[in-house]
């Protein structure tokens, strides 16, 4: 390949940025002159820079981590890759996974032989999905090689990998009529592509970012009503047909929710509503074969038969309310927590094995690592009852003067071999839940302000190796009411929450962007989101609107790749020619370039 | 609405529920022993938590017409005593806002 830096082939180059981005950039002079060292090798060969303290400068309250992260984001937005990739390396702030890393590589340094292995290491585990960013990958490649001259091979590029991965015949052939171009500068302009030199790598990689985008779950397919009250938990099965939800109405219900089925003709319905509890239910799990299932309400924790709906086992160890159950990893059982300060391990027929005791505050969610090394522990210590300001003083026989609260909540990880305490995250305010990623690396913790005078709610994701805190998601309302969050979507590159206002948040797990906040439910706190376990295009919502509402990314023709983009940013199509010209008229994106959508000649 | 847990309390000595333990008040709250509720002595507190509060009703005390409140535990619904809402007299408004819990209604617990 070599493309040359600074010089770009045609005028009205580089959509809309106010300066010239190029391809490669890590073949830039500077790099060369250090002898084309690569960027992994050259991570390595950067050694961290160890800094005291955590603010920017010792008399600064400036934090130095925040700023870092920013300078690094910001150098990698306008194109200074290689900057950003040796701040990271020095800092030690790492703002992506080395999969991402490798997969930007490839596509910037027009590395495609090692593209579409990146891509499949990136997670992307939907053959559709897989697919359609193949072919823009496929695409690009087919038009550099056409740029350079390298008919031959382009031709091949076509009939390998273009063909095969297109069903579009419209698409195939505007692309092969390209062979036709005079020169270089003809084929970008018929293209509408600004080449290798230009921006259009960049471009690609915006593409691919938009497709995952649109294949987001966010129009409702299904709205589950059953529930007489308030609607507090949900579970899915870890087969994922199975959506068990729970709430005020004192029932459990176990819905067949088929989620490999097209909405229109799947099942979806009641199958067993569970009626033995006395009182609102809070708590569900599931067991790892999904054959049991586990609910608690009040101190009371009951083992059900999830085909037959027979109640097995009625557990009344817990002397206060149950507030969290999850099965154990190994399938050797189960754990609760409770507000009674214990944390008791029992069997998968509940006999209890273990009882941990006294945690130090009361329990209000654990979770188990996928691993198996640990548990998380978030809970309440007691709070000091406070007199209103201005009250006026009693007689006697008051209140001390200065009870302040001691609402100091606290997140705790044990060991879960020794059952040994490894660290307190020091949070304020109250935790209502907790959620562990699939990699065993981080905790999610839901944490709202105990009072007016504490920062709103905010979810927070914690590095556990590092044993820091990685991002703030911020944005939805939580105060008083048990909301729970939990990772999504492939890799857990989402995190979604419910909310008191009634919208569900979707945040990207990375950068911490809020990417929807989505309507629909009623009056009243969506209170639980969960994903599907086997579908990452779906997940679930419980609201105290007594409804649960199934979210799914929309119908194929609407998830087509820059169809977002195409919705504003786009002209009308003169001559509407369907998917595929809307695929390449997405290069247009904000280009502000008026050639116009018959630029490809067909 | 919406799920919530109760409330649990810390001090030297906290009171709740004779039914169901329910944590309600802390005694560095209390601003007086020297009240009479429909089951004997009563006490008058600055905080209560955990109470469900039932209508505005005008009733005549001892002490002259006071608007009230009853209140409940929130878990089991036993009626615990009442919450001042107005005092008419002007001696009595340091009542307004504060709560009566019924000594043989509470248990300390801890």
């Amino acid at each position: 390949m070599g493309p040359t830096n600074g010089h770009n082939g045609i005028a009205s180059k580089t959509n809309g940025y106010s300066k010239p981005h190029v391809n490669g950039s890590s073949k830039s002079p500077v790099l060369n002159g250090v002898d084309g060292l690569k960027l992994k090798k050259r991570d390595t060969s950067i050694r961290q820079v160890a800094l005291p303290g955590s603010t920017l400068y010792d008399d600064s309250h400036v934090d130095r981590e925040e700023y870092i992260r920013l300078v690094i984001q910001s150098l990698r937005d306008v194109g200074y890759i290689e900057s950003a990739a040796t701040l990271e390396a020095e800092s030690g702030y790492t703002m992506e996974t080395p999969e991402v890393s490798e997969f930007r590589r490839c596509i910037l340094e027009a590395d495609w032989s090692n593209a579409h292995a990146a891509l499949v290491r990136l997670g992307a585990t939907e053959e559709d999905e897989l697919w359609d960013a193949k072919f823009l990958i496929s695409q690009q490649k087919y038009l550099e090689l056409l740029e350079a001259g390298r008919t031959t091979t382009a031709l091949q590029v076509l009939r390998r990998e273009l063909a095969r991965l297109s069903t579009d015949p419209d698409q195939l052939h505007a692309l092969s009529s390209l062979i036709m171009c005079s020169n270089p500068e003809d084929l970008r302009q018929r293209a509408n592509w600004d080449g290798a030199s230009g921006n259009s790598r960049r471009q690609l990689l915006l593409s691919l970012q938009t497709e995952s985008m649109n294949a987001f779950p966010q129009v409702t397919t299904a709205i589950l009503e059953v529930h007489t009250d308030e609607v507090w938990n949900i579970a899915w099965s870890h087969s994922g047909n199975y959506l068990a939800s729970v709430g005020r109405d004192k029932t459990a219900i176990i819905w067949r929710v088929e989620y490999d089925k097209d909405p229109s003709t799947r099942e979806l319905s009641p199958q067993i509503i569970l009626r033995e509890h006395m009182f609102s239910v809070g708590c569900v799990a599931w067991s790892l074969d999904d054959s049991i299932l586990l609910t608690a309400s009040e101190n009371i924790i009951k083992l059900w038969n999830s085909k037959t709906g027979v109640c097995k086992e009625t557990l009344t160890q817990h002397t206060d309310v149950v507030a969290a159950l999850t099965w154990l990893p190994d399938n050797s059982g189960f754990i609760s927590g409770g507000l009674d300060r214990k944390i008791i391990f029992w069997d998968s027929n509940g006999r209890s094995v273990h009882t941990w005791t006294p945690c130090p505050v009361r329990v209000t969610d654990l979770a188990v690592m996928p691993d198996m090394t640990r548990l998380i522990v978030v809970g309440m210590y007691e709070t000091s009852p406070t007199v209103p300001v201005g009250t006026t003083t009693p007689p006697e026989g008051g209140p001390p003067a200065n009870a302040k609260p001691s609402s100091e909540n606290r997140a705790i990880v044990y060991d879960l071999a020794t059952k040994e305490p490894e660290m307190f995250i020091p949070l304020e305010g109250e935790l209502s839940s907790v959620k562990v990623s699939g990699d065993s690396k981080y905790a999610l913790i839901n944490r709202a302000p105990a009072s007016d005078s504490e920062p709103p709610s905010e979810i927070h994701l914690w590095d556990l190796e590092t044993e820091r805190l990685v991002k703030k998601y911020v944005g939805h309302k939580q105060s008083r009411h048990v909301i729970r969050s939990c990772f999504g979507g492939v890799d857990g590159a989402f995190i979604a929450s419910g909310s008191e206002d009634g919208i569900i948040y979707v945040w990207h797990r990375d950068s911490g962007t809020l990417l929807e906040a989505l309507t629909g439910h009623g009056a009243g706190s969506v209170n639980s989101v969960a994903w599907n376990p086997r579908n990452e295009r779906m997940f679930a919502s419980c609201s105290d609107d007594k409804t649960i509402r199934i979210w799914e990314a929309p119908p194929s023709t609407a998830a087509h790749p820059n169809s977002r983009i195409a919705e504003y940013a786009l002209p009308e199509l003169e001559n509407g020619k369907g998917k595929g010209r809307e695929r390449w008229d997405g290069y247009r994106a904000g280009s502000g370039s008026d050639v116009g959508a018959s630029s490809i000649a067909l | 609405m919406g799920m919530s847990y109760r409330r649990y309390l810390n001090g030297a000595r906290i009171y709740g529920c004779s039914n169901c333990k329910t944590h309600l008040a802390a005694i560095h709250t209390m601003i007086s022993r020297a009240f009479n509720g429909q089951h004997g002595r009563a006490y008058l507190f600055e905080v209560v938590v955990n109470v469900i509060e039932g209508e505005p009703v005008d009733r005549v005390m001892t002490t002259g017409n006071h608007t009230v409140r009853d209140i409940y535990c929130c878990k089991c619904g036993e009626t615990l005593g009442w919450k001042y809402i107005k005092a008419y007299e002007a001696t009595q408004k340091y009542k307004e806002g504060k709560y009566i819990l019924e000594r043989n209604l509470l248990v300390d617990v801890q």
